[in-house]
């Protein structure tokens, strides 16, 4: 396991790459794009467990941060959702440079699961995994509006979600600005992910949102679906910083891609 | 100011990032910011990184690194508890900055669990010449317990809360399977005996350790501004070493962006100044 910065010196992204381990090779690696908030952090263990599994079954993974995120350059203020696609294209010729592989692979958890899909109509991507993946940038943001509202008047509870005059939402600790929104806002996985990926939509808990993209996603010839049942309560805050590691989800998608 | 990834000590590295300022100076601290909990090395909200890029523009360097098998840094082998091992690792650091930098004074920060190697590491290592605490361990009082039980008393929240945590435990009961899928610290974070805290404050005084002590509405055994002086009132003579600090409307996690920008800057102004007076 290696942490390093790559990409431009004026925006430095803070990565990890886990090389192929094994000796099964298999001329495939594989970046993790991330979600974002309370989400990022609750998933970050499941990322590295989910990291090291896949290269111990010798896959080649670059996990990272986007600009303005983690540990990365910059401040949420500074960026767009644009921008965190062309992040992830920095990490996919990173990892290219890095071990030679010509396939490409994503996989996207919520936000990630977006931004991956997205991509996956820019450039060629070899396999594509959605995890429990928003399946619109409208749809976030009316789920984490709803959030916002419904939580209001918790006594005791230790966060301030709210949208400002300004339209700046804050949310679990994290803010997005007006702008990053409505970059996010023309982001949707039922007009954008390309037909030529090999897909996996993993999801812990059914519900209306992952079938509509189950419907959309099936009509593509390389389509599976796995539901893993349990815990996916992303956006949850707790005082303790606690995670959430999803072994079967994260056993699915090993076996899958293995 | 310019980041780098390190990767510290072996067989198992620690990783971490070192905020390096534009005019490093190693006859400045330099500061160590500690793992809260299971939260990886950019902190809660991504208050660590900020702190970090804050200080660098102050002209002082940083390191925000995971202790083994938390965030990015692998697990160690062996049979020492968290308590035990993560002193010993902010030490392993603390060295490496000495080899690599030629730092030789440090200031520890930390939150929650920590704030608790904070002060188990300064007690250790007489190059620690500040600690930073957020949540730190803390006593109750007389007075917390009369202003604990008057609010209770009268306060309808506070009946209407009971009831609803006691349904919430109920409902955990119930649920009790889907624990597998939680992670947690292992080891609970228990407060050491008041006289055992008194006694290694003490220890930091008399070496002119500086303190900063900052306590959130989210500790619970807290609940007016002196409390911290008053449970050491006639065990510890602070001097002018101690600066305290009561935010009573803060999550414990820091969740409010007013709050993460207040607690970034007093800790960089009083980082900074102590960089003043240590160099005097």
């Amino acid at each position: 396991m290696e942490p390093l910065y790559f990409g431009s010196s004026q925006r430095p992204l803070y990565g990890v790459y886990h090389p192929a381990e094994g000796s099964e090779f298999r001329n495939e690696a594989i970046v993790f794009c991330c979600p974002f908030g309370q989400e990022y952090m609750r998933s970050h263990r499941a990322y590295r467990q989910l990291a090291h599994s896949l290269a111990k079954a010798g896959f080649h993974i670059l996990r990272f941060d986007y600009s303005g995120t983690g540990d990365s350059s910059g401040d949420m203020e500074d960026f767009t959702a644009l921008d965190w696609l062309e992040d992830i294209e920095q990490a996919i010729n990173e990892i290219k440079d890095m071990t030679g592989t010509v396939n490409i692979s994503l996989i996207g958890l919520r936000l990630g699961g977006l931004l991956a899909g997205m991509l996956s109509s820019r450039q060629k991507i070899h396999r594509l995994v959605l995890w429990d993946s928003i399946n619109s940038g409208v749809d976030y943001i009316k789920e984490l509006k709803f959030e916002i509202v419904s939580k209001k008047n918790i006594v005791d509870l230790d966060v301030d979600n709210y949208v400002d005059d300004e339209g700046s939402m804050f949310f679990n600790g994290f803010s997005f600005t007006p702008r990053f929104l409505k970059s996010i806002e023309q982001l949707s996985l039922f007009e954008n992910t390309s037909c030529s990926n090999t897909l996996l939509q993993v999801v812990s808990h059914e519900n209306q949102k992952s079938d509509q993209l189950k419907s959309k996603l099936i009509q593509h010839g390389n389509f599976d679906y796995i539901h893993a049942a349990c815990p996916g309560d992303w956006n949850y805050v707790d005082e303790v910083g606690g995670m959430l590691l999803p072994q079967p989800v994260m056993r699915a998608i090993v076996n899958w891609l293995s | 100011m310019r980041e780098r990834a390190v990767r510290v000590g072996s067989p198992a590295p620690l990783v971490g990032v070192i905020s390096e300022p534009d005019d490093f100076q190693s006859l400045k601290p330099a500061v160590l910011i500690l793992n809260s909990g299971l939260m990886h090395h950019i902190g809660t909200c991504r208050l660590s990184v900020k702190l970090a890029r804050s200080l660098a523009h102050m002209g002082l360097m940083s390191i925000r690194f995971d202790f083994s098998s938390i965030g990015d840094s692998e697990p160690r082998r062996g049979s020492k508890t968290f308590q035990e091992s993560a002193p010993l690792e902010t030490i392993e650091v603390m060295d490496y900055l000495n080899e690599k930098r030629g730092i030789k004074q440090f200031i520890l920060f930390g939150l929650c669990s920590g704030a608790d190697v904070a002060y188990d590491t300064a007690i250790l290592d007489s190059r620690v010449v500040g600690i930073a605490q957020i949540d730190p361990y803390c006593y109750r009082t007389p007075r917390y317990y009369l202003n604990h039980y008057r609010q209770k008393l009268f306060d309808i929240n506070a009946w209407t809360n009971f009831i609803s945590k006691k349904i919430q435990l109920l409902s955990k009961q119930i649920n009790k399977k889907d624990e597998a899928f939680f992670e947690e610290l292992t080891s609970y974070r228990i407060f050491p005996p008041l006289n055992d805290i008194a006694k290694g404050l003490n220890q930091l005084v008399d070496r002119r350790v500086r303190l900063n002590i900052m306590i959130t509405g989210g500790e619970y055994h807290y609940n007016y501004s002196n409390q911290y002086r008053d449970s050491l009132k006639d065990k510890v003579n602070f001097r002018d070493l101690l600066t305290l600090n009561y935010y009573p409307e803060s999550g414990h996690i820091i969740t409010q962006p007013k709050y993460q920008k207040l607690v970034v800057n007093e800790l960089t102004q009083w980082i900074d100044d102590m960089g003043k007076v240590i160099k005097e």
